[in-house]
């Protein structure tokens, strides 16, 4: 039992990734061929004992709503505990009036009506793993009002493009939140963890909409970095931040690094997901698979290298699939070749015979997609 | 969500002695199969999917991990309102001395209070260790068409091999005239499934009278439906076409795992129109290794394959490593195959390492190994 509820909020306006993001909501995004990117920062809450979460949505909310279902999947105590989706107001003028803070306004009275004393606010679009019962007693302890989490890097320059990053002093207090304008090599990236009490976030919330209506909660607080006692603390381990559909490509490529997958995944610490009743995947003769994530209820009749495959997709005789993400339910037709490609949900490939993107810069094929 | 008023008693209470080290711990309906599955999963998820709202699980020997499996009715899908799994075990009652069932009739006779609070009109009878997939429903429509008393499904089955099984002989119409238990000189091929429809109320008379029966077996086939045939009881039988298997040793339960690797195959657990459920476990996706060289097999989610898998299947969270050799195995959750070591013609029982270099089985053994035991 974890003394706070979770809220897990959605993108920023500075979470662009191309394609994907045009059908669902960054949460939704499929993941490492099972999972959705928000299964990671509510199993994370779970997996600490947090029994009530709330999760923010805005837009084309329809994939989000059917994953998340009751949250039985996610080990949330099914009378005690809680899943909460609290959709944003609808009639919204522009994108720009359709942040965090208008959600939480407009949400206002299921978060007042929470009982536990302390919030723990997380993103949908990042993936980490981590203790938050831990953190929430660090929070306690050190006495601040803010805690938040930071992971250093030394890649800003070429990634995290506009994701916040934490300009602190050597006590680690948050001197100001700015934004990555790739200037340096090495910053403390925000992982947009928030821990504070619930009263203080109240505040804050309301103290945001009436300074600005163009306020995200994260404006709010660099407001306050000299009024309150804003703490940070670092996250060691993997990593990934999706803002963008080169970091989605590339996160999904670094866990084929067996050991960096391992960092993530904790025989103790599972990721929940919702289950597809799937079989098992069936390998035939004419298969050849390496260095590869493989889900379930998948035909492999093709080659497959360095590729992360979702559930129930069909790879025919003589395909050849390299460095590729293909989502759930592709089909990949006979003597098909692609390579450095992004596959979205549904899509079937079978008469064009060759598809090929620039490694690092992958193609992208639609959701349903007929090629 | 009231479907049709009928009403399915599972019965899961057999040890499966010819499994051997399987079937120690658990019960048969609960053994491993196909990758992801217990036996059990067919039955349940069969029931599912046609409709049956109630299912009574009827269980006895080593019951307590197939007791609280059986009992998460919402695997299934068996959990809305009026629907649920309910596992049913010898039970003390008022009345009455407190003994095991003494066959697959008196599991149903200690259980019609059970059956009565449901107030179900028809009763179908299934065992839990057959692995099949068939539509229920449209087996109660052709009982309720041909105006049976009793239905019973059966498989065409080779005739050399009709003398193995329970056999009905039929008139045209389908009627059953004769019921012969493995008969010398088959005069038929249909092989009895132990699936049967019955009426409740006629079943129930029968049920009485056969507990206080001293002569009787209390069994289906042995007694209740041999005295339906001399009452003159209209009995059909129901022909059942697709895959089934009944995996009484460890070869047939090998070669039923074998006969998923098959393109095309009878069962086809792909079909997204008849799910088997079962129990959902958080685990990766699998994740096929730069070392790995794998072939023709069945692989569930949670695997690590580093090394060569051909005609195998396994199941949950398997471990292959680098440069070791798998072939023609049934690899068991969490087996662990060490560095070099190489496997051949065998199941190997959950959690069980076998270590670097070992060597394990017989590509040219005549029957499959069970290991069950680390193997250093």
């Amino acid at each position: 039992m974890c003394n706070a509820f979770g809220i897990v909020n959605f993108a920023g306006l500075n979470v662009k990734i191309k394609g994907l993001q045009d059908y669902r909501p960054a949460g939704a995004i499929s993941f490492l061929g099972r999972y959705r990117l928000i299964d990671f920062p509510i199993s994370n809450l779970s997996n600490s004992g947090v029994n009530h979460i709330q999760v923010h949505i805005k837009d084309k909310p329809r994939s989000l709503i059917e994953h998340l279902g009751t949250g039985r999947h996610y080990n949330i105590n099914s009378k005690r505990g809680k899943l909460h989706i609290l959709p944003a107001k609808s009639d919204v003028e522009s994108e720009f009036y359709n942040h965090d803070i208008a959600c939480y306004m407009y949400n206002m009275r299921a978060i007042e009506q929470v009982s536990y004393p302390y919030v723990i606010l997380v993103p949908s679009h990042m993936i980490y793993r981590m203790d938050f019962a831990d953190l929430l007693d660090r929070h306690i302890e050190s006495g601040a009002d803010i805690t938040m989490v930071y992971q250093s890097v030394d890649n800003a320059k070429e990634a995290y493009t506009d994701c916040d990053v934490l300009n602190l002093n050597k006590q680690k207090g948050v001197l100001s939140i700015e934004k990555n304008r790739g200037n340096y090599k090495t910053r403390n990236i925000s992982l947009e963890t928030y821990v504070l009490s619930k009263e203080l976030f109240m505040d804050l919330v309301k103290q945001a909409a009436n300074t600005s209506s163009l306020y995200w909660f994260r404006d709010i607080v660099n407001d306050q970095c000299s009024e309150l006692d804003i703490r940070a603390v670092s996250h060691r381990g993997f990593f990934a931040c999706i803002n963008d559909f080169k970091s989605y490509f590339e996160a999904n490529m670094s866990l084929l690094d067996y050991d960096k997958a391992m960092d993530l995944f904790d025989d103790e610490w599972l990721i929940y997901t919702r289950t597809n009743d799937s079989c098992p995947t069936q390998y035939y003769p004419t298969s050849k698979v390496q260095n590869s994530f493989v889900s379930n209820g998948c035909t492999i009749e093709g080659t497959v290298e360095n590729c992360v495959i979702g559930r129930g997709c069909t790879l025919k005789k003589g395909s050849v699939i390299k460095n590729c993400v293909i989502s759930p339910g592709v089909t990949i037709g006979e003597d098909v070749h692609i390579e450095n490609v992004v596959v979205d949900k549904n899509a079937r490939v079978s008469r064009k015979k060759e598809l090929i993107g620039e490694p690092g810069n992958p193609m992208y094929v639609k959701r349903d997609d007929l090629i | 969500m009231r479907q049709n008023n009928m009403l399915a008693m599972i019965l899961a209470g057999g040890r499966g002695t010819r499994l051997e080290a399987l079937t120690k711990k658990i019960a048969k309906p609960a053994v491993y199969y196909g990758g992801k599955y217990r036996i059990i999963d067919f039955p349940l998820s069969n029931c599912a999917n046609s409709n049956i709202n109630v299912v009574g699980v009827l269980t006895q020997y080593e019951s307590v991990l197939l007791n609280s499996y059986s009992a998460a009715g919402s695997r299934w899908g068996l959990d809305a309102r009026d629907s649920g799994v309910f596992v049913l075990p010898p039970r003390e009652k008022d009345g009455a001395a407190f003994d095991v069932y003494r066959g697959t009739a008196d599991a149903i006779s200690q259980n019609i209070d059970f059956i009565d609070s449901h107030s179900p009109d028809y009763v179908l009878i299934l065992s839990g260790d057959h692995i099949y997939k068939m539509d229920y429903s449209k087996m109660l429509s052709y009982h309720r068409q041909s105006n049976a008393d009793a239905t019973i499904a059966v498989l065409p089955v080779p005739m050399k091999e009709a003398s193995r099984f329970g056999i009905m002989n039929t008139n045209e119409e389908g009627q059953i005239v004769e019921f012969e238990e493995k008969p010398e000189h088959p005069k038929s091929n249909l092989a009895s499934m132990g699936i049967y429809i019955f009426d409740w109320k006629q079943l129930r008379k029968m049920l009485v009278a056969d507990m206080d029966n001293p002569d009787s077996n209390h069994d289906f086939g042995k007694d209740i439906i041999p005295t339906m045939l001399n009452d003159g009881k209209r009995l059909f039988a129901y022909q059942f076409k697709g895959y089934w298997k009944d995996v009484g040793t460890i070869d047939s339960l090998w070669e039923a795992n074998m006969d998923l690797l098959s393109k095309n195959n009878e069962l086809d657990l792909n079909d997204a129109s008849w799910k088997i459920y079962t129990e959902d476990v958080a685990t990766v996706p699998q994740y096929i290794g730069k070392n790995a060289d794998v072939d023709n097999s069945y692989i569930n989610q949670g695997c690590i394959v580093d090394g060569k898998v051909k005609n195998s299947v396994l199941f949950t969270s398997v471990k292959v490593a680098k440069d070791a050799c798998v072939e023609d195995a049934v690899l068991m959750p969490n087996v662990e195959i060490g560095e070099g070591a190489t496997v051949h013609r065998v199941i190997i029982a959950q959690g069980v390492k076998v270590d670097p270099g070992a060597v394990v089985g017989d590509p040219n053994s005549e029957h499959i190994e069970l290991v069950s035991k680390r193997v250093r």
